[in-house]
């Protein structure tokens, strides 16, 4: 199977077919991260000019990098300037209206978007890239571009608000 | 941070803990207290399956992207051809070169081997002159590329 890091020299060289395996391979991921990460807002944009950011910087994709990690830095940085528009985060779990893409919880004190939604944006961005995309410490830092030990801290700050609303929820 | 974080940041990512760390929440009375708490959050987490993208929305990427592409194809070939261009500058001089070698060659063979066989000779040395000509000039877009890599991640430190 091609590297995503091949297809992506491919793709600096203007070929359609390498983005559009590229697109295939992390459509599903990056469309889960960007819903997880914004709450829901805008996704289908924020997707669309994520890969065209992508496209645009091709040529300046290091091959020696992982292409994962750089998509996810493009999609959080994206994000990022995205929410100069009116910002929804971090906003009290309690306000926040039933999310539509939540599956019934067996604990209906608690949802998942509730509790995303609940944590500052560095904190989520840890939360949602360790705990869904099952990524390491190691590359959340270098996708959030800080020490390691910040994406450990990070991690035991959100835990602690996590838990306080799970506390508070029963 | 305290082991007791780690314990749990284990438990709120649903990795299994080791023996060290079993041993620890049954010992460390706030790990005891939040284990089923902080369960609970994952279990929440755990739900947040967001719907799947739409049938278009690929398409879509496709189509935007389109222009971009088409840029950077063109961007290549002009690079290359303007390679292609400045290489072939001294072609006619090589090929007189090599052409004016391999007569030399074959005469100085010739006072000492057969006629047949100093023709044979040099026909090959000819045959591996052209060879590494054509290695040569087929690398040119390789080299292009390189060399634009290189240009990015000298500039780009």
């Amino acid at each position: 199977m091609v590297t995503d890091e091949a297809l992506m020299r491919a793709v600096a060289a203007g070929d359609e077919r390498a983005l559009e395996t590229l697109c295939g391979r992390w459509e599903r991921p990056l469309h889960q991260f960007l819903a997880r990460y914004t709450g829901g807002r805008d996704v289908d944009d924020l997707y669309q000019e994520t890969w065209l950011r992508v496209v645009r910087a091709a040529d300046r994709f290091d091959p020696t990098r992982r292409f994962s990690t750089w998509l996810f830095q493009i999609a959080i940085n994206l994000t990022r300037d995205w929410r100069r528009r009116p910002p929804p985060e971090p906003v009290d779990p309690m306000t926040l209206d039933a999310a539509t893409a939540v599956a019934p919880s067996p604990d209906a004190a608690l949802d998942a978007q509730r509790l995303l939604a609940a944590l500052p944006e560095a904190q989520r961005a840890v939360v949602v890239l360790r705990y869904y995309h099952d990524l390491g410490e190691e590359q959340v830092a270098e996708i959030l571009g800080c020490p390691r030990g910040t994406v450990k801290s990070r991690l035991h700050q959100a835990l602690a608000r996590l838990t306080a609303i799970a506390k508070a929820s029963r | 941070m305290t082991t007791c974080d780690d314990v749990l940041a284990t438990l709120l990512l649903g990795r299994p803990l080791d023996a060290a760390a079993e041993a620890h929440v049954r010992a460390c009375d706030r790990c005891a207290a939040e284990a089923p708490v902080v369960g609970r959050v994952a279990g929440a987490l755990a739900t947040f399956a967001p719907p799947p993208p739409g049938p278009g929305l690929g398409a879509a990427v496709l189509r935007a992207a389109r222009p971009v592409l088409r840029q950077a194809r063109r961007a290549r070939w002009a690079a290359v051809a303007r390679a292609l261009a400045a290489s072939l500058v001294p072609l006619p001089l090589i090929v007189l070169l090599d052409a004016a070698i391999v007569r030399a060659l074959r005469s100085a063979l010739a006072v000492v081997l057969p006629s047949g066989l100093s023709t044979y000779l040099a026909f090959n040395y000819a045959a591996l002159l052209a060879l590494l000509l054509a290695i040569t000039y087929a690398a040119v877009p390789l080299l292009v590329e390189r060399q634009a890599r290189g240009r990015w991640m000298e500039s780009h430190g």
